[in-house]
């Protein structure tokens, strides 16, 4: 019977907004808010990997210059939260124009490796600018201003963050379905024909890019506000693998599936921290190589094949 | 300007390093298209075969030299055999996912057995000093380094240049397509460039342990700077590829001699630079896979 | 069907209001300590703290117990762990969980930088202690500081004033300072650079360094073809970086050249990674030595039988600090954060870690006799892991950054 509710795309809308808004109860919170902003992180990636064809493996300098210029933006003027949020996407996605614009040039395994040497020079910089970034020392105390409300619960938080969360999934979502995202699906399955037919394939990978960018941003942004703080952590390539894993574990090119992994890898990494089990990498890493050589469609794309087959 | 000439032999040795694992990463790309995540893990195994051949069987350096790549090809056919070659045929993205796994995997297992802290190897005996080289006087190890690694770039480039493996290899980088219509049987000789390519990065662990920290974390931004190599030199040319991995070297040293706040930085912006100029790289050609 | 889903949803949704925000857990009261230990369990901090710090921290409940039998403000004491991988956030997120799930009274140790100072930000939201070990940031007790966090053993100034003072007034005037390039090296090379100058030396030139690097060759060069050659080559490098510069030190020979080597930071278990001849002679500032007498080496003895190790600084620090809180908690005869922090402030102790210990009142600086140190050549090591000779017992009031110097106000 699940199985035909699923297969109702508003009643499947209705399910996912609901988990959403009950997630703090099952979850603790601030874990709950982890799982939002990687769940938002982990779509933008798959924008641009499952519907364009671009593996980035860079999204952390994104994710990262967000965080520090949201954490910036908050300390400095004290704008309502939502606000600095915004303007660390802002950021973030005018760092993808130069980022992009060079990236873009090379497709395929080059555009991973390439956006990932960018990010890993962000990173650089980030951790020798220390005037601005305070280096090692992280980038603290940004506050969570909402005209008066006292968010300092993080119960309370996740409600305040949340809306920014699924407005950045609902643009995701809009962008997929949208005209520019069939020419972005053409694009990735033949580009040549796609340039024949006369669309700029490489300005079209350029505004993804940027958009992509632009929700990873928004989802760092929030995270370094959940947090109170923004560190190296966020511009370091792991951040990038993570983000990636979270999409192949929920499946490539299925969008929601991001959000699906997202939810198991921050739960297993909370899960790890207390078992006590030296090399974690050992277990995430083992269950990504093991998606990649039999689940290939990741959780999301398995489920939904399966139900496909049975609707058939 | 003996001065300047010393940083510049400097940077070579740094060089090597990059050379051999761009020479490794593009013998493999070359003839699977597969850009393998993996290759500073292997490395850093190279180095940790090293250590743990002297500490728990007393084999010592020269032997290592030997036996570690040996070991390491042998992994590397394991990995082709049950990995990448599962995922022909598919989008080469799923192996680079695949490697960046096993990455993470094969880190945390050193991790696991071995800590953190960085473990101690010593130069071999005949290795110690240093060495007149007319001009100055090097660390006769560095000097070693430096000389195994032209040598083994030699060695690979006479063997692709005048056998016949040599040229089906160098045919299946350059030209993939067109090698397979002629009817060469390229397949067979997949696992046998992996498990080359693999033995390199554990001959360069080698080398790397008695001058370098050996640790498990040694090979993880090892391979980010190699992947910006390679795009410098394009991945599609072996011997561009290996010729950015000095140069990459050299700019480094020079670059921490004369503007250190940005030396770190430099290799990205002179890939950003290649990028904008000469989008395939140095010596890449157009792009063969898009 | 779709009546069924509004219903399950209507019921999540219902459930989930009764039951409401989750009530911070665990019991604050009195008749239950817990002690909580974050730290990196799998990363660079591993080995020199990680779970071994966890066991110190047993050890010293074990022995507050012995020493008050029934009457202990408490006999039933708890330790929890995590482990925050070096990630801020994840640290961040631990500790809030570590006060509000896990009822922890206090959080010690938590290494590297920012994650030291999220939860500091967390410990003053919760009002609960917190004891900080391994980070060596001397934001916490300077801007950063608040009133319920604590630092111990050690932080740049106290490393880089310890060494640079000693070895120049040991007569080593012209030094060549080379740091990595980001806070920790650029703290550390202003200490040093100020502590050298005040003791009539001078920094001849200082080089940032690209951080992580492995190939120093181009500094070790340039301090070899320095005019005038200096009399010591100061690098402010820690872990991975340290070893390699190490290695290549003496590859090029500058010891011989008559350059040489002073370390910034260094731990037991870096020496013990290179070996001891690889640093023989090097001088730096160790916060304790398990062998320097015998109440360290009783104390040494029985860490090695729990963990097959020698205690580094930060195991001992660990032990000392969760002995002194609770011995706080014992005189305040309870656990409400405000009385133990202020039966803390100005308290002067001894342990076996902490000689002329005493709490600063004014930046909650915990400090206590510094050691400069030097390796000891291999043929001078008689057992495992004795590599260090004590030169010098620096003063506790030397040993760390002055009060008037910190401009911390809790606010």
């Amino acid at each position: 019977m699940i199985l035909r509710l699923v297969a109702r795309r508003p009643v499947l809308l209705v399910v996912g907004l609901l988990i959403g808004l009950a997630l703090p109860w099952f979850v603790y919170p601030p874990i709950a808010m982890d799982i939002a902003t990687w769940a938002l992180l982990a779509v933008a990636v798959d924008l641009l990997l499952g519907y364009t064809g671009l593996l980035s493996f860079g999204h952390a300098a994104f994710w990262g210059s967000a965080a520090y210029a949201t954490g910036l933006l908050g300390v400095h003027t004290g704008v309502p939260f939502p606000l600095a949020v915004l303007g660390g996407a802002v950021f973030a996605a005018a760092l993808a124009v130069p980022i992009g614009y060079l990236s873009v040039k090379r497709t395929g395994i080059y555009f991973a490796m390439v956006t990932l040497a960018f990010a890993q020079m962000v990173y650089f910089v980030a951790n020798q600018w220390r005037s601005v970034t305070e280096g090692e020392n992280g980038l603290q105390g940004i506050p969570r201003p909402l005209f008066g409300a006292d968010l300092s619960e993080p119960f309370h938080f996740y409600y305040a963050g949340l809306p920014i969360v699924l407005f950045g999934l609902f643009c995701a979502w809009r962008v997929v379905r949208s005209p520019f995202g069939r020419v972005l699906v053409a694009i990735r399955d033949n580009p040549a024909r796609a340039r024949a037919l006369g669309y700029p394939v490489d300005r079209y990978k350029l505004v993804v890019f940027m958009i992509s960018a632009a929700l990873a941003g928004l989802a760092g942004g929030l995270s370094a506000v959940s947090h109170g703080s923004a560190s190296l952590q966020g511009v370091h390539w792991t951040t990038s693998g993570q983000a990636v894993m979270m999409v192949v574990l929920g499946g490539i090119g299925t969008l929601w599936g991001g959000v699906l992994g997202a939810g198991l890898v921050v739960q297993l990494e909370d899960y790890l921290s207390t078992a006590q089990f030296n090399g974690p990498g050992i277990v995430t890493g083992s269950v990504f190589v093991l998606v990649v050589l039999l689940f290939r469609k990741g959780l999301w794309g398995t489920v939904a094949g399966w139900r496909r087959g049975r609707v058939e | 300007m003996t001065n300047f000439l010393q940083q510049c032999f400097n940077g070579l040795v740094s060089g090597s390093f990059y050379g051999l694992l761009a020479l490794g990463l593009a013998v493999i790309f070359g003839m699977l298209g597969v850009v393998n995540f993996a290759h500073g893990a292997f490395y850093m195994l190279g180095a940790f075969g090293a250590y743990v051949l002297l500490t728990e069987a007393g084999i010592n350096f020269w032997l290592a030299l030997v036996l570690v790549p040996v070991a390491l090809a042998l992994l590397g056919t394991l990995v082709e055999r049950f990995g990448v070659r599962w995922l022909t045929g598919l989008d080469p993205l799923y192996n680079f996912l695949l490697t960046f796994g096993i990455t993470l995997v094969l880190q945390d297992l050193v991790k696991r057995e071995y800590g953190v802290a960085s473990q101690p190897y010593p130069r071999p005996d005949a290795l110690k000093g240093t060495v007149d080289l007319g001009l100055f006087e090097y660390p006769t190890y560095q000097v070693f380094a430096f000389a195994v690694s032209v040598g083994l770039c030699l060695a690979v480039w006479l063997l692709l240049t005048r056998t016949r493996i040599g040229l089906i290899v160098r045919a299946a980088t350059e030209r993939p397509e067109l090698t397979g219509a002629l009817g060469v049987d390229v397949r067979r000789w997949v696992t046998p460039v992996f498990a080359f390519g693999v033995a390199l990065a554990g001959l360069a662990g080698v080398l790397a342990a008695p001058m370098r920290a050996v640790n498990p974390l040694m090979g993880a931004d090892m391979v980010i700077a190699v992947f910006a190599v390679v795009v410098i030199g394009g991945l599609g040319s072996i011997f561009g590829s290996v010729l950015a991995g000095y140069a990459v070297g050299l700019l480094q040293a020079l670059g921490q001699l004369y503007v250190p706040e940005l030396a770190q930085i430099l290799t990205f912006v002179l890939m950003a630079v290649v990028l904008l100029w000469r989008p395939s790289g140095l010596f890449g050609r157009e792009e063969a896979r898009a | 069907m779709r009546k069924t889903a509004v219903l399950v949803a209507g019921a999540l949704l219902l459930s989930g209001c009764v039951g409401g925000p989750p009530k911070a857990g665990g019991k604050v009261s009195g008749d239950k300590i817990v002690l909580g230990v974050l730290n990196d369990q799998s990363g660079i901090y591993a080995d020199l703290s990680g779970k071994n710090s966890v066991e110190a921290v047993r050890m010293a409940v074990e022995d507050f117990k012995a020493k008050y039998g029934a009457k202990a403000v408490t006999r039933n004491i708890e330790v929890v762990t995590a482990d925050h991988q070096n990630k801020s956030d994840v640290a961040g997120s631990k500790a809030q969980e570590l006060y509000d799930r896990n009822g922890a009274d206090v959080i010690l140790d938590v290494p590297q930088s920012a994650s030291a100072l999220a939860v500091a930000k967390v410990a003053k939201d919760k009002k609960k202690l917190y004891f900080n070990i391994t980070a060596a940031t001397t934001e916490l007790t300077g801007k950063q500081c608040n009133r319920y966090t604590f630092h111990y053993a050690y932080d740049t100034y106290m490393l880089a004033n310890g060494t640079g003072t000693a070895v120049t007034r040991q007569g080593a005037k012209n030094w060549y300072v080379v740091y990595p390039d980001y806070a920790f090296g650029q703290d550390m090379q202003k200490s040093f650079t100020t502590a050298v100058e005040k003791a009539g030396g001078k920094v001849g030139v200082k080089d940032p360094t690209p951080f992580p690097n492995d190939n120093f060759s181009t500094f070790l060069l340039k301090a070899q073809n320095m005019d005038p050659r200096p009399d010591v080559l100061g690098t402010m490098q820690a872990g991975g970086d340290l070893v390699n510069l190490v290695k290549q030190y003496n590859e090029f020979g500058l010891r011989d050249k008559g350059i040489k080597l002073s370390v910034g930071l260094m731990f037991l278990t870096d020496i013990h990674s290179l070996g001891p001849d690889a640093f023989a002679g090097t001088t730096f500032t160790d916060a304790w030595y398990w062998n320097f007498d015998a109440r360290n080496r009783e104390f040494a003895d029985r860490f090695l039988k729990r963990t097959d190790t020698r205690p580094t600084f930060a195991h001992a620090a660990n032990y000392s600090a969760a002995l002194q809180y609770l011995e706080a908690a014992q005189r305040a005869g309870t656990d409400a954060s405000d009385d133990v922090v202020k039966t803390l402030e100005g308290h002067s102790f001894e342990d076996v870690f902490a000689r002329g210990g005493k709490v600063r009142a004014e930046d909650h600086r915990v400090i206590h006799d510094a050691y400069l140190a030097e390796v000891k050549p291999k043929s001078a090591v008689t057992e495992a892991w004795d590599y260090e000779r004590i030169l010098r017992t620096i003063p506790a009031a030397e040993a760390f950054r002055p009060v008037n110097e910190s401009g911390c106000t809790f606010s």
